[in-house]
């Protein structure tokens, strides 16, 4: 049994806990608790001297357990376990006492009451580092390789800015070349440049030494975990493994087609690709165009709004009157989402060029006549008719089927419309919650190609942060199976929110040290209680809640 | 002297302790009767804690983690009111569920945390000292803490809570997915039953019992405790002790334990 | 500072600036991350909560916070400004002004003692003026890094050589009226700026009423006005009788899509005029929200979602209407005189309280800036981004992110600075 010598260090910040508290009382206190060798109080434990008079006396004492009441452990943790670092201590061994932010400020008028809070509070921490074991953080070797999963221009421009980083690179691509969706279009918005021109940096992509580009190929399995990955790939001739650090999904979407709706013919009713696919070969020859918005979207089977289409319809629109000036066209919408500067003021140039904007309800959708349009315009309140050469459908950007089956082989989310779920919206827009596998691009959420390339440089940095170095260190206090007592319910890989825990051969659950946040939701469910989560055990946890003044 | 009750506190680093901390920054004033354990995610409280806080004697128990959506390892918290939901109907089975709550309290609502600690400590105020508390607790209470203790512990209700989100949320290894009010029946029903075993059980650890005696003294139709010495002794929890003129009496298989 | 140092500029320390430089301190090169203000955190920091998931702003900002000012290869320059830019990408060097905080920020432990003691009332930036502060003072309450500042403007003893009284009560010593503001040399391969920016001030829509009428605010005065930190401590009354407002009206495109004043779109106003109407709701069930619009701009992912919510569980109505004028009756409840766009007629709508959603805007010194950085600005005065390669600035090795180039919300600031950093990364390296 090793022998705990505990030293306490009780801070007065002031008159911040001292003048509120009876610290020296706290002292003496503290003096009678089981292994305590030495107690003191402290003007200041965050200075410079409160630092070294905690340094030298772990070293004085030979003290194997500090505690500092202090402040809250949320800001000043760090710093104490580094003092305690520096003497020689692990720094797991250390446990903090929030006498101030919790206890001091908050009964600033019970000077006794609080003084006997903080007694308890002490000793509950006392008990706690009874139990403290030295913990180490985890080294993990990083492969430093990315793996891009999806040619299009997401997954080039991810690509070759990590090459330019000097990451090797392998992008892989299901179809026989790479370019994706932007291949089929004609002109982009809102420069009106060439789509080709864009598609340029395919080239410098092929070319990159060092990035190795495999079209044809599509992953079939994907094992390992962050730094680690082994993803096993189909070719034509077979099936390879690729070893790589972390993987970016950048699969892309695909666009609806809008079989049955709006007598979709494919040939003077078609969709928005369709069209720009005639406007690369110039066939437009008809006068009276009518496009419509939201087909397929925004309705009770696919509730979202695709984001995109709207600036679509208004792109062809315009390259169509530059094309064919005495062109009419209508655009039947309903609302125009042309978020931002550029967009806003594009809008504003479409209807300056004359298109036409009708906005109609969904509960009175526009009706495709022989050779003219029925749509109500509620601002009129009645229905108007326009006459029609060719009907543009503007249909949405739909998950790729396949999505499924990588999510599956990534163990990641999709969301309800299928496309990648990330991490977190706000902060983690394009990480997933298993560390080292990122997304970017519309197998997102339908994006244009500026948010394309804005997103896949994001992925493309946050996968550098883990492929720039060559051992990741991951926290100590971590969850770890009991294997004597697993059976192997896999009720923790079910719910672990980071895909930390697998199944060995043996049918034992096993986490993966560098995936693990440490959150302890594993050992609060097992149903065996085979899950020790350190620095929180449960062991720990009951001497708290045993000294915390229950008798 | 008025009644000042021991409360214990488990909060979340992110969220609840964040919020705690800015309540001290703000000055704002509570009641000092509050000692706080912080855990890295309110996921972590095992529903057994609180109960053991509640059997040492402390008056009251309360639990706060990130409004739901916030949590900082993402879906913890709810994982965390599934299991606190059932502990509050375990309590509630023996009358204790006014000593413990559930709350959600963020970063930024210092002065809510204020007032979440101070209504806490007066409705604990209100329901007086811990039953477990003094030189007399209450015996028979804590026979049926323990019970209730070990009906958490035990794996057949930790699985079926441990799977209620899989199964009511993605569906079970067919597929199919369970209706929620129908699962949390399911669980209500295994909750209830088990809790008995473990009343039957505590009482068989003490002395040999027949299932007349057992009903007496829980209060509850002998053909029920029948049943339940069916399924305990197929479990290997109990076994036959004697037979009594033509009533057997059945003891716990220590060895079980 | 060594002539090959592999560093970074970070221009603004908002969440963009902080998640670019997360990205690239992680990445393993050095950052030097300048805010204006004294303590990092941005806007983001101001809102109460954020959508299309409500989390909580503050509780999702703070690890980021104090990461930063943890992070061995991040150095906080607060209080600082970038006076001049010279050289070119791979080599620039950057000229900070750095003001005096009159703190030592080693001492400093953040007990309040002095704000306590201050004698000076100031209106309070950070909570949209909406309370009053002191001369000495932390910016907001879970600021980083969490010290004291000291307003040059406000103070008795700057200003008028009177009073000291901070420096008598602080029992760490930590006030030091000695600091002078200072100049840092810095020589950086990348800079990214993500400056941010400023919400419109709708005074001079007269027809609006802001400022005469006490109970229209704006879209930031009502986040703070809920947040549960904030001056009001979330409970939600009108300043003109303190009761609880309990019809709510939010008017849309405030500034924005207006010829006369911001002819784009703002980008977040439908979505955060929703995520405010739904916590107004949480509040108080008896709240009822009508926002009104002219398009309903919801493309993001899970926002079309996210307005289906308020209608149905939130019960908030959408009007799609054109308000020409706000006027109050004698109970100084706001009336809307609006043109109904489904009806085209001129309607009344009397509310308790209105919220304008103002447009977002370049920062005021946005131009002077870029005249430093010898960048080029688009036609509204944010900083011109290329089309196509939309982090690039018109210079090489300066790269933009977040709201400093256009409206964005908070995940797209986020991919915008994730993806600077990627840029600043890779010119760092090429240029190296």
């Amino acid at each position: 049994m090793e022998d705990i010598k505990m030293g306490v260090f009780i801070c007065h910040c002031g008159t911040n806990i001292g003048g509120f508290l009876d610290v020296p009382s706290l002292v003496e206190y503290a003096k009678t608790l089981p292994n305590v060798t030495f107690a003191t109080d402290n003007l200041y434990s965050c200075s410079e001297v409160g630092l070294s008079l905690i340094k030298e006396k772990i070293e004085e004492h030979d003290l194997n357990r500090v505690i500092v009441a202090s402040c809250t452990p949320r800001t000043h943790e760090p710093l104490f376990r580094s003092i305690c670092q520096e003497a020689g201590l692990n720094p797991y061994l250390f446990e903090m006492v929030n006498i101030r932010d919790q206890c001091s400020w908050v009964h600033m008028k019970e000077t006794e009451a609080a003084t006997e809070k903080a007694k308890i509070l002490i000793e509950m921490g006392v008990a706690k580092a009874l139990l403290l074991q030295p913990l180490e953080k985890f080294q993990i070797d990083i492969n430093p390789t990315a793996l891009i999963i999806g040619g299009g221009i997401a997954g080039m421009t991810a690509a070759l800015n990590l090459a330019n980083q000097e990451f090797k690179v392998i992008l892989i691509e299901k179809e026989p070349e790479l370019g994706g969706l932007l291949r089929y279009l004609y002109k982009l918005y809102p420069t009106h440049d060439d789509a080709s021109k864009v598609l340029e940096v395919r080239n410098l992509v092929e070319n990159h030494q060092k990035i190795k580009v495999i079209t044809s190929t599509e992953p079939v399995k994907i094992e390992g975990f962050i730094g680690n990955y082994k993803v096993s790939v189909k070719r034509r001739d077979g099936i390879y493994d690729i070893d790589t650090g972390i993987i970016i999904v950048a699969t892309g979407a695909q666009v609806l087609k809008p079989e049955g709706l709006f007598g979709y013919n494919g040939s003077t009713i078609i969709t928005q690709l369709e069209l720009e696919q005639l406007l690369k070969e110039n066939k437009i020859n008809v006068k009276n165009i009518v496009m419509i918005q939201c087909v397929g979207a925004r309705n009770e089977e696919r509730r979202y709004c695709s984001n995109i289409c709207c600036m679509t319809a208004l792109k062809n629109a315009m390259l169509i009157k530059e094309l064919k000036p005495d062109a009419n066209i209508s655009i039947i919408f309903r609302d125009i989402q042309t978020q931002g500067t550029t967009y806003e003021e594009y809008y504003r140039k479409a209807r300056e060029k004359g298109i036409t904007f009708i906005r109609y309800i969904p509960e009175k959708v526009p009706i495709v006549k022989e050779s003219n349009i029925e749509v109500y315009n509620d601002y009129l309140n009645q229905d108007i008719s326009i006459p029609y050469d060719m009907i543009v459908l503007s249909t949405p950007l739909i998950a790729n089927p396949d999505s499924e089956d990588l999510a599956k082989m990534l163990k990641v989310p999709l969301e309800e419309n299928h496309f990648f779920l990330e991490a977190h919206v706000k902060l983690r827009p394009v990480d997933f919650a298993t560390d080292g596998i990122y997304v970017c691009g519309s197998a997102h959420w339908p994006a244009d190609i500026p948010e394309a390339i804005s997103q896949a440089y994001a992925a493309a940095s946050r996968a550098s942060t883990i492929i720039s170095k060559d051992v990741l260190e991951v926290e100590g206090a971590i969850a770890e199976v009991d294997e004597d007592l697993c059976v192997g319910c896999g009720i923790c890989i079910k719910i672990c929110p980071y895909n930390a825990i697998s199944m060995d051969d043996n049918g034992i659950a096993h986490v993966t040290e560098a995936s693990c946040k440490g959150c302890g939701l594993c050992g609060a469910t097992c149903p065996e209680k085979a899950i020790t989560n350190h620095h929180f055990t449960t062991k720990q946890i009951l001497a708290q809640i045993l000294a915390s003044g229950g008798k | 002297m008025s009644f000042e009750p021991n409360i214990l506190g488990f909060l979340c680093n992110w969220c609840s302790y964040a919020g705690a901390d800015l309540a001290g920054v703000s000055r704002v004033q509570y009641p000092p009767n509050i000692r706080v354990i912080r855990v890295m995610c309110s996921g972590r409280v095992d529903p057994v804690f609180v109960i053991e806080a509640l059997a040492t004697g402390l008056d009251g128990v309360i639990v706060m983690g990130c409004h739901l959506g916030d949590c900082h390892y993402i879906d913890g918290n709810y994982e965390e009111k599934m299991k606190l939901d059932l502990l509050s109907k375990a309590l509630q089975l023996i009358g204790l569920s006014g000593r413990f709550r559930l709350e959600w309290v963020s970063a930024s609502e210092g002065v809510r945390f204020g007032q979440v600690v101070s209504e806490f400590t007066k409705q604990i105020k209100n329901e007086g000292p811990s039953p477990f508390s003094g030189s007399k607790p209450n015996q028979k209470l804590k026979e049926d803490l323990e019970a209730i203790k070990r009906t958490l512990s035990d794996n057949r209700l930790r699985t079926l809570v441990g799977r209620e989100r899989a199964i009511t949320e993605f569906g079970n290894v067919y597929e199919e997915i369970i209706e929620f009010e129908e699962y949390e029946k399911i669980i209500d029903d295994a909750l209830n039953s088990e809790f008995l075993r473990n009343k039957i059980l505590i009482k068989l650890e003490k002395e040999p019992l027949s299932v007349k005696n057992l009903s007496k003294s829980l209060s509850i139709e002998s053909s029920l405790i029948l049943e339940h010495i069916v399924s305990l002794k197929a479990r290997n929890l109990i076994d036959f002790n004697r037979i009594d003129g033509i009533t057997p009496y059945y003891h716990a298989l220590k060895e079980a334990l | 500072m060594g002539e090959n140092s592999n560093s970074v500029l970070v221009i603004g320390g908002g969440i963009a600036g902080i998640q670019a430089s997360l990205d690239l301190a992680e990445r393993g090169i050095k950052v030097e991350l300048v805010e204006k203000k004294p303590c990092i955190g941005g806007r983001m920091a101001q809102l109460d909560k954020t959508f299309p998931t409500n989390d909580c702003s503050i509780c999702i900002l703070a690890p980021k916070l104090a990461e930063c000012y943890r992070h061995p290869n991040i150095t906080l320059h607060t209080l600082a400004e970038v006076k001049e830019i010279t050289g070119k990408a791979g080599n620039f060097k950057a000229k900070l002004l750095q003001h005096a905080r009159y703190i030592k920020a080693e001492e400093c432990i953040n007990c309040g003692i002095c704000i306590e003691k201050c004698p000076m009332r100031v209106d309070d930036e950070f909570d949209v003026f909406l309370r009053k502060r002191r001369a000495i003072y932390i910016y907001f309450l879970q600021g980083v890094p969490s010290i004291m500042a000291i307003d040059p403007e406000k103070c008795l003893y700057l200003t008028k050589d009177a009073c000291r009284i901070c420096e008598k009560v602080c029992e760490r010593e930590a006030i030091d009226f000695e600091q002078k503001d200072s100049e840092v040399n810095l020589n950086v391969k990348s800079i990214i700026v993500a400056t941010g920016y400023e919400p419109f001030d709708p005074s001079p829509l007269v027809n609006l009423g802001y400022k005469h009428l006490p109970n229209v605010v704006t879209g930031l005065e009502f986040e703070r006005m809920i947040c549960a930190s904030g001056p009001l401590k979330g409970h939600l009354i009108r300043s003109s009788d303190r009761k609880e407002p309990k019809k709510l009206a939010f008017i849309n495109c405030v500034g924005s899509r207006d010829m006369k004043y911001n002819p784009y779109c703002s980008s977040v106003c439908c979505m955060y005029t929703t995520k405010e109407a739904m916590i107004a709701y949480e509040h108080d069930n008896s709240i009822q929200s009508f926002i009104f619009y002219i398009d309903l701009r919801a493309g993001g992912k899970g926002f079309r979602e996210y307005i289906e919510r308020g209608q149905k569980e939130y019960g908030i109505k959408y009007i799609k209407g054109k308000v020409a004028k706000i006027i109050e009756d004698d109970d100084k409840n706001p009336i809307i005189i609006y043109e109904d766009m489904n009806t085209s007629k001129m309607k009344k709508f009397p509310v308790d309280l209105v919220i304008l959603a103002t447009s977002m805007i370049p920062n005021k010194d946005t131009p002077e800036l870029a005249n430093i950085l010898g960048i080029d600005l688009d036609k509204n005065n944010f900083f011109l981004s290329n089309a196509y390669l939309p982090l690039d600035s018109s210079k090489k090795g300066i790269y933009i992110c977040g709201c400093c180039r256009g409206p964005m919300d908070i995940p797209n600031s986020v991919i915008d600075a994730s993806g600077a950093a990627a840029k600043a990364a890779e010119n760092a390296i090429r240029e190296g």
